[in-house]
């Protein structure tokens, strides 16, 4: 495995030929960590993306037509990029924001005046999650017009809506956590639509808001469904999501 | 599997039932599993949901109310049995009630929204813009024509109006908000019960409710509607 690497522990020592132990541990070091040289050449290009984890998502070999930008627009990347961008600026918010009625507004304002770079991330959190639901419909749209629902992509047609629906819950959540205005009155209205739903309505609202009213029991249960249960499951879903892409292949222009 | 040469239609049969006993097993294991799975589970879906919440209490009194509401304040007094006053409105906006006085007694309007549940705020220009003439909208509650206003209520979210008496005449509102029990404490202020409904009006129905807290008496008429 540490082939290209072979040279590396001897050359450069006092006597030729001799094996410096310093340079012979950090050649194993390295050689465990990253398996092959640079991609100089296809086949060590291959083998490079088949035993590394960070390219393992992407396919050995594909056909050019099928990485054309203009085919998907790279729609389900974006989104993938936005979601990643709202883990990492979600969790930056969480050291300030505390899911209650008496502080949750403070806290918001705390990050917007207060804290450095809390009004630039909390904006980033805000336009990329308005973005990812833009570009996950957009994705949709895209795998649809162009048929990729069709088989053999059936079933990731099927996470993806799940996807989409999880996009729209984590959007729903999120906003009630300002606890402003705005928030509290649209998860008012927003709980109401539920309750509209025959037998279940009601039971839906109760269990979502955990009381009768949009207070404290509804501010906690949206903060944990939105910074852990449903970015857990959105996560879950992607896993299967790309390794579905990978594993139904690309077909790449119509 | 793989067959013996060796085996006896007996062996062979014992084999047979041998599988098939399995089988039951595992078919009983796994559903004794999966049962008692979908039974738990649904019985754990419980802790979901409270069986007491921390909402504020339904019934509150308008001592501590902002702003605090007294029986003398809304009605400036009694005389002759009758109200110094002829019309009064106070909205309790945190509270969601606003509290009416007419000719004929008080009672008291549960501001949810019948549409979506958000609070209409109490405006004197409830008809602006609605096609509705204010004349109909005044002539609405027991009033005499010196207290007659186009007053009632407007509803933020998606513009439901609704006249003095509660009834919806304009916007997505599918029916009239409730009257909730409302009563006089020894010290003089109100009593709101908002867990006691005292009209309830299914959506068409124009009918004002004739329940009202009686002046002179300090009690209600009892005459409640759809409840």
């Amino acid at each position: 495995m540490t082939e290209h690497l072979g040279d590396y522990a001897t050359e450069m020592s006092a006597t030729p030929g001799e094996v410096n132990p310093v340079r012979a541990f950090v050649a194993q070091l390295w050689g465990s960590i990253f398996r092959h040289g640079l991609p100089t050449t296809d086949k060590v290009a291959a083998r490079t993306a088949l035993t590394n984890f960070f390219l393992h998502i992407h396919p050995v070999r594909v056909k050019r037509s099928a990485i054309r930008v203009s085919y998907t627009l790279c729609l389900g990347g974006l989104s993938f990029f936005l979601f990643i961008l709202l883990t990492i600026t979600g969790l930056f918010l969480m050291f300030y924001y505390i899911p209650s009625v008496d502080q949750a507004y403070q806290n918001v304002k705390d990050l917007e005046f207060v804290a450095t770079f809390g009004l630039v991330i909390r904006n980033m959190h805000r336009w990329a999650a308005h973005g990812m639901v833009i570009t996950v419909w957009l994705h949709m749209a895209r795998v649809f017009y162009q048929g990729a629902y069709k088989p053999p992509r059936e079933f990731n047609w099927a996470i993806g809506t799940l996807l989409l629906l999880t996009t729209l819950l984590l959007s729903f959540s999120g906003y009630l956590l300002p606890w402003d205005q705005l928030a509290v009155w649209a998860i008012t209205v927003g709980t109401n639509m539920a309750k509209y739903a025959p037998i279940a309505g009601p039971y839906t609202r109760y269990l979502l808001l955990g009381g009768r009213g949009v207070a404290q029991g509804a501010l906690i249960r949206f903060y944990v469904l939105h910074v852990i249960a449903l970015p857990l499951i959105g996560f879950l879903l992607m896993v299967v999501h790309f390794w579905r892409v990978r594993k139904d292949g690309f077909t790449g222009g119509l | 599997m793989a067959i013996n040469p060796y085996e006896t239609p007996r062996e062979r049969m014992r084999t047979r039932l041998e599988r098939t006993r399995r089988q039951f097993l595992f078919l009983m294991g796994g559903l004794a599993a999966t049962g008692s799975l979908v039974l738990g589970g649904f019985k754990l879906l419980g802790f979901m949901f409270p069986a007491a919440t921390n909402d504020a209490p339904l019934k509150f009194k308008t001592n501590t109310t902002t702003p605090p509401v007294t029986f003398d304040d809304l009605t400036g007094g009694v005389s002759n049995g009758k109200a110094v006053n002829g019309a009064a409105v106070r909205s309790i906006t945190a509270d969601r009630v606003t509290i009416v006085l007419d000719e004929a007694g008080i009672y008291a309007v549960y501001l949810i929204c019948t549409h979506l549940g958000c609070t209409p705020n109490y405006t004197t220009t409830v008809t602006a813009g609605s096609g509705v003439s204010d004349s109909v909208a005044a002539k609405r509650g027991v009033r005499s024509a010196s207290e007659q206003k186009p007053d009632g209520w407007a509803c933020p979210c998606h513009g439901s109006r609704y006249f003095i008496d509660s009834t919806n005449f304009y916007g997505p509102a599918p029916r009239p908000m409730d009257w909730v029990d409302v009563q006089v404490s020894p010290d003089g202020y109100f009593v709101v019960d908002r867990g006691s409904i005292v009209a309830y009006r299914q959506p068409g129905d124009q009918t004002p409710p004739q329940w009202r807290l009686l002046v002179d008496t300090r009690k209600d008429n009892g005459k409640t509607l759809g409840v």
